[in-house]
């Protein structure tokens, strides 16, 4: 038997939401955008994806710092591929390079909304 | 058997505007449509449909079009045909609206389908008819129809038509 307390995550069906934690990369130091900016920037990069129908796909902006331009997206897991694949397409921003990198992505935003199996 | 399976959509094209019809051309077709695809599904959608797509028959008066397009992105291409307003062609900008009618595995199921829905087309003509002088005339021209080969079978066919619509 383990010493150490074992975590298993049993998740009993599909989540119906995703989330991503991501953040934006401006390398040069100009003006950085603000909350309703970001959420226009990832409507955009779904609308050059994937039409007027990407652009329709439910996402929410739940936290963004613009400090570090990091923010947790959600997103209806049906739509998970087109907008993970929307923002690693997205390269420019008002005209200046810009990248997204997607740091996690799970189907629940915290610890309590999933089983826990301790050990 | 390992193929590719393409998926054949017979449409046509409606206009209030009698000009419209002569600027029924593939080409501006082909272009109204990636247009439309392009705007509601995206780059993404306009390379997945435009793989095997062409404008494989058109009928300028009729208004019939087929277009062909891969089993895979048929539904992309059918979802984005309400969104074609217009056909321009030669500077002009026409209104019109594209009806789906069939879609089909082949050109043979398209084409068999397209027979059956313009006699069903031409009865409904007849009995639409407002005036006497209109039904003469549609009456005429359908007992008249020919092919130049094979007529005997063909004409038969035509006539027996003609005779059911009285």
């Amino acid at each position: 038997m383990a010493a150490a307390a074992f975590e298993r995550r049993v998740l009993r069906r599909a989540a119906e939401h995703h989330y991503l934690r991501v953040r934006l990369e401006l390398p040069d130091g100009g003006a950085r955008p603000n909350a309703a900016q970001f959420k226009q920037l990832v409507v955009t990069a779904l609308r050059e994806l994937h039409g007027e129908v990407g652009a329709a796909l439910p996402v929410d902006v739940l936290t963004y710092e613009e400090k570090s331009l990091s923010a947790i997206l959600r997103v209806i897991s049906s739509g998970l591929v087109k907008l993970w694949s929307a923002l690693t397409l997205l390269g420019f921003y008002q005209n200046r390079r810009c990248a997204f990198r997607v740091l996690q992505v799970k189907p629940y935003i915290s610890v309590s909304t999933c089983v826990i199996w301790q050990q | 058997m390992v193929r590719f399976k393409n998926r054949y959509v017979l449409c046509e094209v409606v206009s209030e505007d009698p000009r419209c019809r002569q600027c029924i051309e593939d080409r501006a077709l082909g272009l109204a449509v990636r247009d439309a695809i392009a705007r509601v599904h995206g780059d993404y959608g306009l390379a997945c449909c435009s793989i095997s797509f062409t404008v494989k028959y058109l009928n300028a008066y009729t208004g019939t079009v087929l277009l062909r397009c891969r089993k895979d992105s048929y539904r992309l291409l059918c979802s984005a045909l309400p969104f074609v307003r217009y056909l321009e062609s030669r500077a002009q900008r026409y209104p019109c609206h594209l009806n789906t009618l069939h879609v089909g595995g082949t050109i043979r199921t398209c084409q068999k389908f397209l027979i059956q829905y313009n006699r069903t087309q031409l009865l409904r003509l007849l009995q639409n008819c407002t005036n006497e002088e209109e039904r003469q005339c549609i009456q005429k021209s359908l007992l008249s129809c020919s092919l130049t080969e094979e007529q005997s079978q063909s004409g038969d066919e035509e006539e027996d038509d003609g005779t059911e619509t009285d």
